[in-house]
């Protein structure tokens, strides 16, 4: 005799084999065994402060860019590709409205020596240098 | 970002692709989650004292983008990047080989509420970019070796040897600004004088 069950049974197998795992497009930051550590230079913007980040570009600009030279990077004692470029195009929102909209999009994919706790047991949290690998955009 | 990192978001390496030859580099990623400064710096709330702006300072809208980018190299353009100082804070305290690059993608974003979505296409034409490989922090002094036989960078860069002075590409309404531009314009991020091309 077939079982009752023997139909939801099939259907149940046939998903697990053919689906495909929904995996998060992002990994949170603060959830890595291995911590990136900020540029430790960057602008100071009033009244925000110092944001990690330099921004290259040529000289005489109102407002002026960094130096021509800066490092384009957010990330520290990292090894690696990095891509990035001011642009600028055309929007439009949900109500038909257009604007300009101007980015900053940058790409670091690369090995990074970052943090990692050391002892989680015995100490509050304590670094310590560790090395990983990832891919990171700065948006 | 309370980790320090400046809207930096960690995805897997199979968002970016980069061609065998290096020349090209695209990302595609979907539905990302993003904040909505409106301006940088973000807004403060008017509730806010002066002596809190530090503790809880600003308003923040939670969205997702979605975006395809492309970056490309230029040929001709490549430098050699040593580091200028010793000085951690500097901004010159790098390596790496670097060329000028140009990138265009398209975009869409959605608040989470709701209430907002728009979608676009960028290009860098006129603007500043470049991509290539770098080293900062702890992979600065000890791989600064790793370059010296690099005879394509060293011969460009004696033919242009104030690269790093080149004349501007960004033009006189970019740097006035975009006042000219009829339109809303929407600064994703920060304050960078970018030419506006349409």
């Amino acid at each position: 005799m077939r079982s009752r069950l023997g139909y939801p049974l099939v259907l149940l197998i046939l998903l697990l084999l053919f689906s495909v795992p929904l995996r998060p497009q992002i990994e949170p930051i603060a959830n890595l065994k291995v911590l990136p550590i900020p540029l430790p230079g960057g602008d100071i913007f009033p009244p925000y402060g110092l944001y990690n980040q330099f921004f290259p570009g040529p000289p005489n600009q109102t407002p002026p860019f960094d130096p021509m030279n800066s490092d384009p990077h957010g990330i520290t004692n990292f090894r690696g590709v990095t891509a990035m470029g001011y642009t600028s195009g055309p929007a439009t929102d949900d109500s038909g409205n257009a604007y300009t909209v101007i980015t900053d999009i940058r790409v670091y994919q690369g090995e990074y020596v970052g943090g990692e706790t050391a002892d989680p047991v015995n100490t509050a949290g304590a670094t310590r240098s560790a090395r990983a690998r990832g891919t990171f955009v700065e948006i | 970002m309370p980790n320090g990192l400046f809207w930096i978001v960690k995805v897997p390496d199979s968002a970016v692709e980069i061609s065998p030859d290096g020349n090209t580099l695209t990302i595609h990623l979907e539905n990302v989650p993003v904040v909505d400064a409106f301006r940088f710096p973000p807004p403060v709330p008017n509730n806010i004292a002066p002596d809190e702006i530090n503790i809880s300072p600003y308003q923040l809208i939670r969205a997702r983008a979605s975006f395809d980018i492309t970056y490309s190299k230029t040929q001709g353009t490549a430098r050699h990047i040593r580091p200028a100082t010793d000085d951690p804070l500097s901004p010159l305290n790098w390596a790496g080989k670097m060329w000028d690059a140009t990138n265009s993608g398209s975009f869409s974003v959605a608040y989470d509420d709701g209430t907002f979505s728009a979608s676009g296409t960028f290009d860098s034409a006129g603007n500043f970019g470049e991509m290539g490989k770098e080293r900062n922090g702890f992979f600065v002094r000890r791989d600064e070796e790793e370059d010296d036989g690099d005879a394509e960078a060293q011969a460009q860069q004696s033919q242009s040897s104030l690269l790093s002075l080149k004349p501007t590409q960004v033009s006189k309404l970019a740097a006035s600004g975009i006042a000219k531009q009829p339109e809303k314009v929407v600064l994703l991020k920060e304050r960078v004088p970018v030419k506006v091309s349409h």
